[in-house]
């Protein structure tokens, strides 16, 4: 067989294994085997010395075209193989991803505090200080200066736990005013603050009631504080924690610290205002109590009626939240269920 | 109170339904609800028994023919004892609808054809204590004939519409038909108007033996007699009757009822007395002694000094303004009376009335007040009323125990401070207006305005009463929408508070739930983590053991959770609570307020899962999530745990205080193993710190470095030393000996048991040693380890392996 048949040969059979080929491995074999210095085709050329002097470049270029050839081959099964190989693994490597998450797991802020928190930013954006205040007080604020003196009909209203003669687990944030008032420097700008915390009534636990709850008091002291600013504060309120399309509406009323006084409705955001169970069919829902700083509580704090004027009002977190997710048992909030509480996860 | 519309338009016209009105009245005075009594009733008809015969086959069954206004009788089986012929009576046809759902239908009784149902009040709706007593077992029986077939329900008020006013404590107003009639009247802008009562000249005497006074005169400013003689006691006429019991008030005689009646008409309570049957003629106001006795409300009550009380000699007629006793009670053979009509002060009322558990019609209107002005004419009332139902001989004059006039409260105000209290700029005239509806006088110079208050409104006293009369007459709808326009203030929560919402991020965000318990605790719970070493401050009254005692440690409150989630196969919990904890210092009576943020971990804090294995909660744990907090205080402090055997509920070998700069700010550790068992929970760690001191630390002063630009060095150190040394020990030891390139030591082993010397321990640290400033070398830092090692067998005996 001639030199070039030879070589030809090689290219031939060079090709073919490449293309068997089912492993990287036999590939590289290859590629030493016939490409390598101890190959066929480097050994094949040493039959070179019998060939005509002429014909040997086109020998030559015969050769390394073998070469080229078989390279290319081995090369693009290379790529076939890694392919599959590939795609092998993602194959091996596929999961089921409906099967449960490792659990990554944040915890829930109380919805109680989330309510109030929410209530806070509120106010905060209407640029609102948010005070503390304590909740063991003296009669003198929680009462007195609200313009509730001893044997007024009002403290029969709340049945308060007395620590002694003088001090008392608060029955109302309300009992903050006065100690707000009293700090606030008036030269600086208005008095707006709300005074979120717990409050204490000697009452029995039970479904809608319990001896200790939440309110959040809210007091703007200015020279021009009016009615129609603390309807106007409560409208956007109410649209804020119960919905933009909401309405208020006031009734009067009556708390010895405002006058005048109002409770505030919200329409019932459960029909619309058609009525409703939530609503006990009259389409609204009262949702807090508020006024005008009484007179006599201004005057009390060193504050001149006749120069200023004050809005407050006081509302019930327990009473938002079981409104807002239809809570209907005060108690579960204190019995910190944890199904309960996770429930709740996010939604402020 | 119920505001019968039939009778309210004695005062005023009513052309609204009653849910429009008390929609309206809701929203422009009082809240207030519609009444509709016997909606479901029908075919009650006047039935006249014309017959009765006993019933053949019955002993108590009788059969009746009754004219229902028909061609013919029909026949009724009645089994009512009083059930006679001749009466009129209420007759439920065939087809009738009675209360609770009750139908009437003809059929037969032991034989007898029955074509309906005789009935007696309380079957047709009147509450059975508010019927009169006489028809109480059996048929109710008209006084009068009245026209056979006719409807029932106008004649015994069945069917009365009403509007149910709730009152607030200041509109005691409107706790009587007239006052009621003014604020509806101006809810409506109609002024009512009333007959003014009139006694027979004729038979009104200045001749009286009785007398009447008032040691309290502080507390009772009025005190009215009329003595009315010769009195023929009957029953009063149906249309009082029924009005009575439609306001819950059972009709008795003619006297009484026309007392009750008054108390409805004008809002002042009105006593009668059988003056035969008093101890002495003269009546006195008085405050008993200890140790008094009066027989109320079936008890005998003990009185004390404080109890107001209505004498005559030494026989106690009643307890001033709440209850009247028995004994000179008005009956039926009565001849002489005694009205009073007094004003007693509404707190001792209130008191007197809480004290006995006595609290009723009078007692609630002494406390929230009564029109000092209408004391005399509600008398004089009352005595016409008796005068028409009761032929009577003779009035007296009124006998006066005490007399305060009235005086009509004058207050000045402005048209402009009103209109700008309300946000509104009204008209003078449109704010004259809507006082004069409510019956105010009003004068007006330019911008100033007097108004004339009448005594009836009691509760008018400043020019911020004019501005809710004002508005809420104006209507609240019509108020518009503004917020406060005065300068602009900054927003926000006090630092502190900032400071707890931070590190309650940190929690939730290391997968804590918030939980919010209970300030007040049991007894047993602050004794149990007394941790503070605080008195213990209790309630005066508490409701319950439960709730006794102001809580000292959050902790008791967490292991309630956690049992009470436990119980429910909520196994695996992490839980805190950030709320204030009282402190109280020997001698001092008020507690101090700290806030507290505290945790519980119990169970597993990694699930048992296809993925994972369960990872138990232990100290460790809990003490990297209380790192981590202590880390975002960003407080240039240094925190230490010490171990400690002093919480008598924590495990004495698990539990750790925590001190910043050597103060004990919080503990951290493992729940006493008795202590889970009696509480039923499983292995618990807690953690407690006191936020007002983190709050005062110093503020970490953080000045940028780069990040290292040459490469650390480290060193494994392995030593076997006595269990006894602490971890924190060797590693303060390290550092105080590793040279200024130290940076970092981390523990990596900790061993014991096997291989290892009994009471010995094994722990590998891994030591980082940098100079920022250059490349160390391997000198330099073998230098610093070996003088490390040194001292750890110097100091601590250490056997360096
Ligand atoms: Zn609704």
């Amino acid at each position: 067989m001639s030199l070039n048949d030879t070589l030809k040969n090689l290219r031939e059979n060079g090709i073919d294994e490449a293309k068997r080929a089912e492993r990287l491995q036999e590939l590289n074999d290859l590629r030493v085997n016939l490409l390598g210095k101890k190959g066929p085709i480097t050994k094949a050329l040493r039959g070179m010395k019998d060939v005509p002097a002429e014909e040997r470049p086109e020998i030559g270029t015969l050769a390394n075209n073998v070469k080229k050839d078989i390279q290319a081959a081995i090369e693009e099964k290379m790529v076939e193989l890694n392919e599959k190989l590939v795609a092998k693994k993602l194959e091996d490597e596929t999961i089921d991803v409906t099967l449960p998450a490792t659990k990554q797991v944040q915890g829930t802020k109380h919805i109680l505090n989330q309510t109030i928190e929410d209530i806070e930013q509120f106010f905060i954006g209407l640029g609102y200080e948010v005070a503390g205040g304590y909740e063991v007080e003296e009669d003198h604020y929680n009462f007195e200066r609200l313009n509730i003196p001893k044997d007024h009909p009002a403290r029969d209203m709340q049945d308060t736990f007395y620590l002694s003669d003088e001090l008392l687990m608060r029955t109302q944030t309300s009992a903050q005013e006065g100690r707000d008032m009293e700090a606030h420097d008036f030269t600086k700008g208005p008095l707006k603050m709300i005074s979120p915390g717990v409050v204490y009534r000697r009452d029995d636990d039970d479904a809608t009631h319990s001896h200790q709850f939440h309110q959040i008091e809210g007091l703007v002291v200015d020279k021009n504080i009016s009615m129609a600013d603390l309807k106007g504060t409560l409208d956007a309120l109410c649209r804020h924690v119960f919905g933009p399309d909401r309405e208020i509406r006031f009734r009067p009323s009556y708390f010895p610290f405002t006058e005048p006084s109002v409770e505030v409705d919200v329409s019932c955001f459960n029909c619309g205002g058609q009525g409703c169970r939530i609503c006990k069919y009259t389409g609204w829902i009262e949702v807090l109590g508020a006024g005008l700083t009484h007179p006599n509580v201004l005057k009390m704090s060193g504050i001149d009626p006749n120069e200023y004027s004050g809005m407050a009002f006081g509302l019930g977190p327990e009473r938002f939240a079981m409104l807002k997710y239809g809570v209907n048992d005060i108690r579960d909030f204190y019995l910190n269920d944890v199904r309960f509480l996770e429930q709740f996860k996010g939604v402020n | 109170m119920k505001i019968s519309v039939n009778w309210l338009k004695e005062y005023i016209p009513v052309t609204h339904t009653v849910e429009e009105m008390a929609d309206k009245i809701s929203l422009t005075g009082i809240e207030s609800s519609p009444v509709k009594l016997g909606e479901e009733l029908t075919n009650l008809v006047v039935g006249h028994i014309t017959s009765i015969a006993p019933h053949p086959d019955s002993d108590h069954l009788k059969v009746c023919q009754v004219d229902v206004g028909e061609s013919e009788d029909i026949q009724i089986v009645c089994g009512a004892p009083n059930a006679a012929a001749d009466q009129y009576v209420i007759v439920a046809l065939h087809g009738a609808h009675l209360p609770n759902g009750v139908k009437i239908k003809r059929g037969k009784l032991r034989g007898q054809e029955s074509n309906g149902m005789i009935c007696g009040l309380d079957e047709v709706g009147v509450p059975a204590k508010y019927m009169p007593e006489e028809f109480e077992n059996g048929i109710y029986v008209f006084d009068e004939p009245q026209k056979p077939g006719q409807a029932v329900y106008d004649l015994l008020g069945l069917k009365e519409q009403m509007i149910d006013i709730d009152i607030t404590p200041n509109r005691a107003d409107t706790l009587g038909m007239r006052g009621a009639a003014w604020e509806i009247g101006a809810t409506y802008d109609e002024k009512p108007s009333f007959t003014k009562p009139e006694l027979d000249d004729a038979k009104v005497t200045s001749d009286s033996d009785i007398t009447a006074d008032v040691e309290e005169k502080q507390l009772v400013p009025d005190y009215l007699l009329r003595e009315i003689n010769g009195v023929k006691v009957a029953k009063s006429p149906l249309w009082m009757q029924r009005r009575l019991w439609n306001q819950g008030i059972r009709p008795v005689n003619s006297v009484v009822d026309a007392a009750n009646y008054t108390m409805i008409e004008y809002g002042q309570p009105i006593q009668a007395y059988d003056a035969d049957k008093l101890a002495a003629k003269k009546l006195v106001v008085k405050l008993a002694h200890n140790g008094d006795k009066l027989h109320l409300a079936d008890e005998d009550k003990v009185l004390d000094a404080n109890d107001l009380i209505i004498t005559a000699g030494d026989q106690i007629l009643g307890l001033a303004g709440v209850q009247t006793s028995d004994v000179a009670a008005v009956d039926e053979n009565t001849k002489n009376v005694i009205l009073e009509a007094g004003v007693f002060n509404g707190a001792s009322v209130r008191k007197a009335a809480q004290r006995h558990d006595l609290r009723g019609d009078d007692s609630n209107r002494f406390e929230k007040g009564v029109d000092n002005g209408i004391v005399t004419e509600a008398l004089m009332r009352a005595a016409q009323l008796v005068d028409q139902d009761s032929d009577v001989a003779s009035i007296s004059e009124t006998i006066t125990g005490n007399f305060t006039k009235a005086e009509p409260t004058i207050i000045k105000g402005s048209i402009s401070h009103i209109n700008h209290l309300m946000g509104l700029h009204l008209a003078t005239d449109e704010i004259t207006k809507i006082l004069d509806r409510l019956g105010f006088d009003v004068a007006v110079a330019g911008d100033d305005i007097t108004v004339t208050i009448p005594t009836r409104r009691w509760d008018m006293a400043i020019e911020a009463d004019l501005v809710e009369e004002v508005n809420r007459i104006y209507g609240y709808a019509n108020l518009p929408n503004t917020l406060p326009a005065g300068m602009e203030t900054k927003g926000g929560y006090s630092p502190k508070r900032e400071l707890a919402n931070k590190l309650r991020d940190i929690l939730l965000g290391e997968g804590m739930d918030e939980v919010i318990n209970f300030s007040l605790l049991s007894k047993q719970e602050v004794e149990d983590f007394n941790v503070i070493d605080s008195e213990y401050t209790k309630l005066l009254h508490p409701m319950t053991e439960d709730h006794e005692y102001l809580r000292n440690s959050l902790v008791p409150g967490l292991v309630r959770n956690v049992a009470y989630n436990q119980a429910r196969k909520n196994d695996d919990l992490q839980i805190f609570e950030h709320a204030r904890i009282f402190s109280r210092a020997t001698g001092k009576e008020r507690p101090d307020e700290i806030t507290y943020l505290s945790g519980a971990v119990s169970g597993n804090v990694v699930a048992d899962s296809w993925n994972t294995t369960a990872q138990p909660a232990d100290f460790y744990y809990v003490k990297g999530i209380v790192e981590e907090l202590l880390s975002f205080v960003n407080a240039d402090a240094e925190f230490t745990f010490e171990a400690t055997k002093d919480y008598k509920n924590m495990h004495p070998g698990q539990t750790a205080k925590i001190l910043a700069n050597g103060q004990v700010i919080g503990f951290v550790g493992k729940l006493h193993p008795n202590y889970q068992k009696a509480h039923n929970v499983s292995d618990t760690y807690v953690f407690e710190l006191n936020v007002d001191l983190l709050f005062d630390l110093n503020k970490k002063n953080v000045k940028a470095q780069a990040a290292p630009k040459y490469p650390a060095i480290s060193r494994d150190l392995a030593i076997l030393v006595d269990k006894d040394v602490e971890n924190g020990q060797i590693v303060n030891d390290i550092f105080a000996n590793g040279g200024k390139y130290l940076k970092d030591v981390n523990i990596f082993d900790v061993y014991q048991g096997k291989n290892i010397a009994a009471n010995h321990k094994s722990l590998g640290y891994h030591l980082v040693f940098l100079n920022p400033n250059d490349t160390l070398t391997d000198e330099e830092v073998e230098k610093s380890f070996t003088v490390v090692k040194d001292s750890l067998v110097k100091k601590f005996n250490v056997e360096i392996r």
